[in-house]
């Protein structure tokens, strides 16, 4: 009974929510969870749940499978908006369940934050877990990558639902060793794109093997240490690839897997693997591959994840980058476009960001192609100009305004095409800043 | 021309906290003076170095899993290490790197990691892992006798103790310990320090001791250092300083 009325205090406090013009994002769950703890096993679900967990990319792919099983006609509930940890989810699902916990959907999909894993699925029974890939973020917060991934793998030794895992990531190519049990195991990979490197190009994990501590060797890095591993001692990555994706071609932006043709509007190369991971899950699925590659043309995520903007007729595009790797696959795509540009790099130290941005030195900046300005904002945007500075960009042609209006008013008075790169919290103050002009 | 060396051990392991920044900032506050900074990288599996001969020698901070491979790579160059030490070679040494260069490292299951004894302090983790000291430091040292501020970020399971001579005072933040007055250790040719931020991005007076130091020492002199433009550095300085010492 209790947690009928749970449900029902919560319905009525959605409503009251929209009355006021309210989201709610995580504010549902967080009553609801603090009144029972026990509530996810309230819910009665006949449909699969499939889960993207990743330290970059769970919201771009998460809002890919949803779209992809919506063209294909099916309704999906999903957390669209990011709220990834237990009370995100369980909000998304106070919303949308009956009052007696009925939830009536074809598919759940929710993109979990990497620490809550093992705690939202506890009561919840999982079909599908997709994991992308793990990166060092917000290290002060979080704590080591490696005690989030033995976290995951301990969750995984009792798993025997579908695992779709990056093979090109040895921090998660090893997750399928956690259940020798667990049989619906697939692993996805994509082939070398145009810049790819011999070496290690931008800082990365995992450089020892997780079973001999032997140095990992690669075939190639496509951007920080995802990339063709192999370890010498004891062969671990080498995985059979369920699906490879091959012809990667940035400026037309399209790939292909099984002879397929996928074109998207994306151009960078850490959504080819997002777009595999998508199409793996879909796949397993049986949604049909015409369906596939329909949704995939369409689909964009105008949140500030590589959003296209125009700006008083000036292309502009935004990017979210909460750590190094993110910020290195933005200049990468800076770098890959020829075309004169001028950057924003804002910065926040807030809690949500982790108060330690010394993770700005693993970012490189030393080749930056064609870049004629720097305007730095955030909290920390004198940090972020030092660190510019010292990768040698001229001194004099980087601007830092603590203050973000009079950043981006900076960054408009002439017409260069713009790239804006922002962390965490600084991600939407800047774009409703930057909108502001349009 | 000019020229230091400088040897940066374990690149490729100790890289956790962007400490690498350091030797770009080196690397710059010297190229900008026309020095030449010549830096060369040890990790495992490379040819023997001899520390003696090189002016600087740098490492930094890695993860706990990794740490732990090094330390037994790094204790085989004990005696050399402790000589270039005592001929005055300067060594920066970052979180784990300072760790290791004391007598031992007690983690929290009680396990006993040897350090190269170079200096007495010793470090024991707390045994509850999920308590570290984190967060924004500030520290007051005293650089050829002239007092300095040091701006950085620590994040550090271990308490340090029996240290000699810190490396500065805290104003603010935890130090060597939770909530201790003392942080790093600190003799003319030696900082070794829980300072991330990278420790030199927002002290360039630091930097310039550092250099200075081995610059004298290298060519036997007693150089003034051409000023260089620190407005960003300054900028922030005074920016970080009024938010945690003065609460603006």
């Amino acid at each position: 009974m209790k947690n009928f009325f749970i449900i029902l205090a919560m319905k009525i406090l959605n409503i009251a929510l929209k009355i006021l013009g309210k989201q709610g994002g995580n504010f549902l769950g967080k009553i609801a969870f603090d009144w029972n703890s026990q509530i996810f096993r309230y819910f009665k679900i006949n449909c699969p749940i499939i889960a993207v967990t990743a330290t970059n990319g769970k919201t771009m792919t998460n809002n890919a499978i949803g779209y992809v099983f919506e063209t294909a006609g099916k309704k999906v509930i999903s957390n669209k908006e990011g709220n990834n940890m237990e009370t995100g989810i369980l909000s998304t699902l106070l919303k949308h369940c009956s009052l007696t916990g009925k939830i009536k959907a074809d598919y759940l999909v929710f993109e979990v934050d990497e620490g809550y894993v093992p705690v939202v699925f506890k009561d919840l029974k999982l079909d599908t877990l997709i994991v992308l890939d793990f990166f060092r973020d917000q290290l002060d917060r979080n704590g080591e990558v490696e005690t989030l991934i033995l976290k995951i793998n301990e969750f995984l030794k009792t798993f025997n639902g579908n695992l779709i895992l990056n093979s090109d990531d040895p921090n998660v190519s090893r997750l399928g060793k956690a259940n020798p049990d667990n049989e619906n195991i697939y692993y996805f990979s994509v082939e070398p794109y145009q810049y790819a490197t011999k070496n290690m190009k931008e800082a990365g994990e995992g450089k020892f093997c997780p079973f001999c501590n032997t140095r990992l060797e690669y075939e190639y890095y496509q951007y920080s240490h995802i990339g063709k591993f192999e370890c010498p001692n004891c062969h671990y990555g080498n995985n059979e690839i369920y699906k490879l994706a091959t012809n990667i071609d940035l400026k037309n932006r399209c790939f292909e897997v099984n002879g397929i043709k996928y074109t998207t509007k994306f151009n960078s190369i850490y959504n080819i693997y997002n777009f595999v991971a998508v199409i793996s899950c879909a796949s397993l699925y049986n949604i049909d591959t015409k369906i596939i590659q329909k949704a995939l043309s369409n689909f964009v995520l105008n949140n500030g994840r590589l959003e296209e903007l125009e700006i008083k007729g000036i292309p502009t595009i935004i990017n979210l980058a909460k750590n190094p790797t993110g910020s290195n696959v933005s200049l990468r795509i800076l770098n890959e476009d020829d075309d004169e540009k001028e950057l924003l790099f804002v910065l926040n130290d807030n809690l949500a960001d982790g108060h330690d941005v010394s993770w700005i030195w693993d970012i490189d900046f030393s080749s930056l192609n064609n870049v004629s300005r720097i305007i730095t904002s955030g909290t920390r945007a004198y940090d972020i100009a030092i660190r510019i500075k010292t990768s040698g960009f001229d001194a004099k042609k980087i601007e830092p305004y603590l203050n973000l209006h009079e950043a981006v008013k900076h960054l408009y008075k002439t017409d260069i095409k713009k790239y804006v790169i922002a962390n965490y919290t600084s991600l939407q103050p800047t774009r409703t800043e930057i909108l502001k002009l349009k | 021309m000019k020229e230091l060396k400088i040897l940066y051990l374990y690149p490729d392991i100790l890289e956790l906290y962007g400490d690498f920044g350091n030797i770009q900032i080196l690397k710059y506050r010297l190229e900008k003076r026309g020095i030449k900074a010549i830096i060369e990288q040890y990790s495992i599996g490379d040819n023997t170095p001899n520390f003696n001969n090189y002016d600087l020698v740098f490492a930094g901070g890695g993860a706990d899993q990794e740490q732990g491979i090094l330390a037994d790579d790094l204790i085989k160059y004990k005696d050399n290490i402790k000589d270039a030490i005592n001929n005055g070679v300067f060594f920066l040494l970052i979180c784990g790197a300072y760790q290791l260069f004391g007598k031992y490292y007690k983690s929290a299951d009680g396990n006993i990691v040897p350090g190269l004894e170079v200096f007495d302090y010793y470090t024991e983790a707390i045994n509850d892992r999920k308590k570290r000291c984190i967060g924004n430091i500030i520290i007051e040292t005293s650089l050829n006798g002239k007092t300095s501020k040091i701006i950085g970020f620590e994040n550090h399971g271990g308490q340090t103790f029996n240290i000699s001579n810190p490396f500065g005072k805290v104003l603010f933040g935890n130090g060597n310990k939770f909530g201790d007055t003392e942080e790093g250790y600190f003799q003319k040719n030696v900082i070794a320090t829980y300072l991330h931020g990278p420790l030199l991005s927002k002290n360039p007076e630091l930097t310039d001791y550092i250099i200075k130091h081995c610059l004298d020492r290298k060519y036997d002199e007693d150089i003034t250092l051409e000023p260089l433009d620190d407005t960003f550095e300054e900028l922030c300085r005074n920016q970080l300083l009024n938010k945690f010492l003065n609460n603006n």
